[in-house]
């Protein structure tokens, strides 16, 4: 490298003589040995590149001798093919249109086969004219500046690197989230049923919404057949969120299902729905409870009219929706929070439904949606009551559709889970069903 | 956003005079051309364009996708012709531009009517039966190369450098500014150029052709210049005794002679 | 969202949790834990101040049911002391009135804010 401050100044010595000497020593080195013995690289090329003249510091590096290179090489042909390409597409450009550059970082191949980095600069001469002559390159051995920079430039890679792999986890983690949601949504789906039957007589309407997709619903509810003249329908609230609680749910759900095929009987399936939830978890140091309707329901398309008997496991009482107008709660009373205590009370209500009657039951997610103008008061069974007597006579799709407005505009309550179900019947004999 | 603007479209000599449409190649920008631009403007109207990414060009248009094929760089070319509404134009393609002018006649034939080739190159990679002068590891040495130099390359001063086409000289402060470009867009470019294949394009080009090669080329060796007039029907090959890959700079006044004798003939 | 707050003071009958705020189900827990900390003897009664309760649902339903539990398990009584008009109403709807032992009156279960501990 060319390196002035590597020269000791000479003017700073103390001694007469020894400057007097230094400074002789100085005036013998002509220009010509200064060229030749250089600390750097020299060169001269015509405008084609062909190799007019270099110095014996550039000749050492590259292990050439002076006759095999003067004449006989254009400068490319000292650089690699890479430098080459470089040379054609930048650098010799560059010279012919700026007539200068400075620091362009090559490779020369030198003769033993090895390669030396280099920084080089180079300058046009003109002529008289201003018509380009030659050019005046000077070579610096760049191996130790390469080196750094090499390790400079793979240090940028690496945390290019790291940035690119970062950014894949970050993409993984999405795929892996909205994997995991599609995974909750088809459990989700399990828990209640894709849709609900068509029956005979009756009509039916559901309206299902999880407080979200993250969290799976504790809600549930089912409608499906005991007999040929009875339907078993039931819907419920597990206390809780999440895997343990859809656990919960699936239990109920299956459980509810055999107990009813079994004997149908409201009460009785409540009671069997109890004991095993009871002997699941009450003693499991996580004990696990739920509330749940239950009721069997038999149209006779004979009579237009359907009887409903019906059992509460500690859950708000169903609303019936007269064909005369008006609504009612139909009282359950007794019915103990399923899961608490080993043997609990439950008793069966009992009801018929006219034509244009309409059952609705529903969850606490409707209830303590908040409504009103600053969203500050729950909805309330009292209101709910209200609503239903406004809106009766209702068939169970209008009454499901006016209540999903009422839950459009709410903001939800702290329990946000959803579920409504709706039974009743037509005024006309025809089966139908409408999912929520 | 406008094509003009994007491109940093300039457009010199008479109004109403036959059209030539100057490109660039990969590694610097329209300042390639500017020793021949005063001979071929006394009688024709030229048009100097940047490719996205290169030159004066807006950098916020680039996209890795399009850039990363020559068909991209050709949708540059038709778009600066549909921006001027060019009709029967003589697009001249300097290196790889050479067969982005071949792609880009393949999609706007009615606005490209003559095509010149200066140092072309279909494939620059050797392959069975064909000698393109390069190896795959050559390429990626260019690619090192590039690394090498780009160090010195500061975004911080792109601004300067790109955003004032109009006042070069504040380009010439900065040390070798015509060929300064974001690292990442000019390693696009140059794995787009050096990696394409476009031997297939040269039979379908369907227009009159001068073939333009240096004597004594590094990048575009005489038989790469030969196959390319071999391939293209009815072509005329012209061999500039130049050294290097850039005849505009170091030949230029054998470069003019031969464009301008091209033109005549398509006038 | 009001933050449950929960404050023991011992007395000699037993300890008293005034529990204030939403016993939710992001809440619950922390009720849960203080019942779990609780010492409690034989024929103790640990007194339940709900006079402050703004909210129960089911998860806080369940709360109370495990403390009716912990209680059970050290023979000791649990009474639930001035429930507010909704939790009555939700403990009669799940049967829990009958469960529950129910005192209308706070009784000797008043705190003032400079006893006891208070945590958040």
């Amino acid at each position: 490298m060319c390196r002035t401050g590597d020269v000791d100044e000479p003017f700073e010595s103390g001694s007469e003589t020894g400057t007097d000497a230094a400074f002789t020593a100085l005036l013998e080195d002509s220009a010509e040995e200064l060229y030749e013995a250089a600390p750097c690289g020299y060169l001269s090329t015509l405008m084609d590149g062909t190799i007019a003249k270099i110095n014996t510091t550039l000749l050492d590096w590259l292990g050439m001798e002076r006759t095999s290179v003067v004449g006989r090489l254009r400068f490319p042909d000292l650089l690699t093919v890479g430098g080459k390409l470089y040379h054609e597409t930048h650098y010799a450009p560059l010279l012919r249109m700026q007539g200068s550059l400075r620091g362009i970082a090559l490779e020369l191949k030198t003769a033993d086969g090895g390669r030396l980095p280099v920084l080089v600069s180079s300058q046009v001469k003109f002529g008289s004219e201003g018509e380009p002559l030659l050019i005046r390159a000077t070579v610096f051995d760049a191996s130790d500046r390469r080196a750094y920079e090499k390790e400079l430039l793979h240090r940028r890679q690496e945390a290019e690197r790291a940035r690119a792999e970062a950014e894949a986890a970050r993409r993984q983690a999405e795929a892996d989230r909205g994997r995991l949601a599609d995974a909750l949504a088809v459990l989700q789906q399990s828990l209640v049923p894709s849709s609900l039957p068509a029956i005979q007589g009756l009509e039916s309407a559901v309206y299902y919404q999880a407080a979200s997709p993250e969290q799976l619903g504790g809600d549930f509810y089912d409608l499906f057949p005991v007999d040929d003249k009875r339907w078993a329908f039931f819907l419920g609230d597990v206390c809780g969120k999440g895997p343990e609680a859809a656990a919960l749910t699936s239990l109920t759900r299956y459980t509810l299902r055999a107990a009813a095929v079994h004997d149908p009987e409201p009460q009785v399936a409540l009671r069997t729905l109890n004991a095993v939830l009871h002997e699941r978890y009450a003693d499991s140091g996580d004990p696990r409870f739920c509330t749940c309707l239950f009721g069997v329901v038999e149209p006779d398309p004979r009579t237009g009219r359907a009887l409903v008997r019906l059992a509460s496991g500690g859950h708000p009482s169903a609303l019936a929706l007269r064909t005369g107008g008006g609504a009612e709660l139909l009282p359950t009373p007794g019915g103990m929070l399923i899961g608490v205590l080993p043997d609990a009370r439950m008793r069966t209500a009992q009801t018929t439904l006219n034509r244009g009657d309409t059952l609705l039951l529903y969850t606490d997610g409707l209830t303590e949606a908040r409504t009103g103008p600053d969203a500050g008061s729950m909805l309330g069974e009292d209101a709910l009551l209200s609503f239903a007597a406004e809106h009766a006579p209702a068939a169970p799709r209008e009454l499901i559709a006016a209540l999903t407005g009422l839950l459009a505009d709410a903001t939800p309550g702290p329990t946000d889970d959803t579920a409504l179900l709706a039974l009743g019947v037509p005024f006309t004999d025809h089966a139908g069903t409408a999912d929520g | 956003m406008d094509v003009q603007l994007r491109n940093n479209v300039k457009v010199v000599g008479p109004p109403g005079a036959p059209v030539v449409v100057l490109a660039h190649g990969f590694g610097c920008d329209q300042n390639m051309w500017r020793l021949v631009v005063p001979a071929l403007a006394q009688r024709h109207r030229v048009v100097l364009f940047d490719y996205v990414g290169s030159g004066g060009s807006v950098l916020s248009a680039w996209d890795e996708d399009r850039y990363s094929s020559l068909d991209g760089y050709a949708r540059d070319v038709t778009e600066v012709c549909a921006a001027l509404d060019l009709r029967d134009a003589t697009f001249v393609g300097h290196s790889v531009s050479a067969m982005v002018g071949v792609l880009a006649a393949q999609s706007a034939p009615e606005r490209i009517g003559g095509l010149v080739m200066v140092a072309p190159s279909p494939r620059y990679i050797d392959d069975e039966g064909y000698r393109g002068g390069f190896t795959a590891e050559d390429i990626d040495e260019l690619l090192a190369s590039l690394e090498a130099n780009y160090l010195g390359w500061s975004s911080a001063m792109a601004p300067v450098i790109m955003g004032n086409p109009d006042r070069p000289e504040l380009g010439n402060e900065l040390v070798n500014s015509f060929c300064a470009t974001d690292p990442a867009i000019a390693r696009v470019f140059a794995r787009t150029t050096f990696l394409s294949d476009t031997r297939d394009e040269l039979r379908q080009v369907a227009v009159p052709t001068l073939v333009l090669e240096c004597s004594q080329d590094a990048i575009a060796p005489r038989e790469v210049g030969a196959y390319v007039h071999a391939q293209i029907a009815g072509s005329q090959l012209i061999t500039l005794d130049a050294t290097g890959h850039c005849p505009q700079l170091s030949a230029p006044e054998a470069t003019v002679q031969a464009i301008l004798a091209f033109l005549e003939t398509r006038r | 969202m009001a933050d449950l707050t929960v404050a023991r003071r011992d007395t000699e009958a037993g300890p008293v949790l005034l529990v204030a705020g939403e016993l939710d189900f992001v809440q619950a827990p922390v009720l849960r834990q203080h019942v779990a900390e609780l010492a409690l003897w034989r024929g103790a009664c640990l007194t339940l101040d709900l006079s402050r309760l703004e909210q129960c649902d089911s998860a806080g339903l369940t709360v109370l049911l495990l403390a009716r539990e912990r209680a059970r398990a050290a023979a000791a009584d649990l009474v639930l002391a001035a429930p507010p008009p909704k939790l009555r109403r939700t403990l009669a709807i799940t049967g829990l009135d009958a469960v529950f032992t129910l005192r209308p009156d706070e009784g000797s279960s008043g705190l003032r804010r400079d006893e006891g501990s208070s945590v958040a």
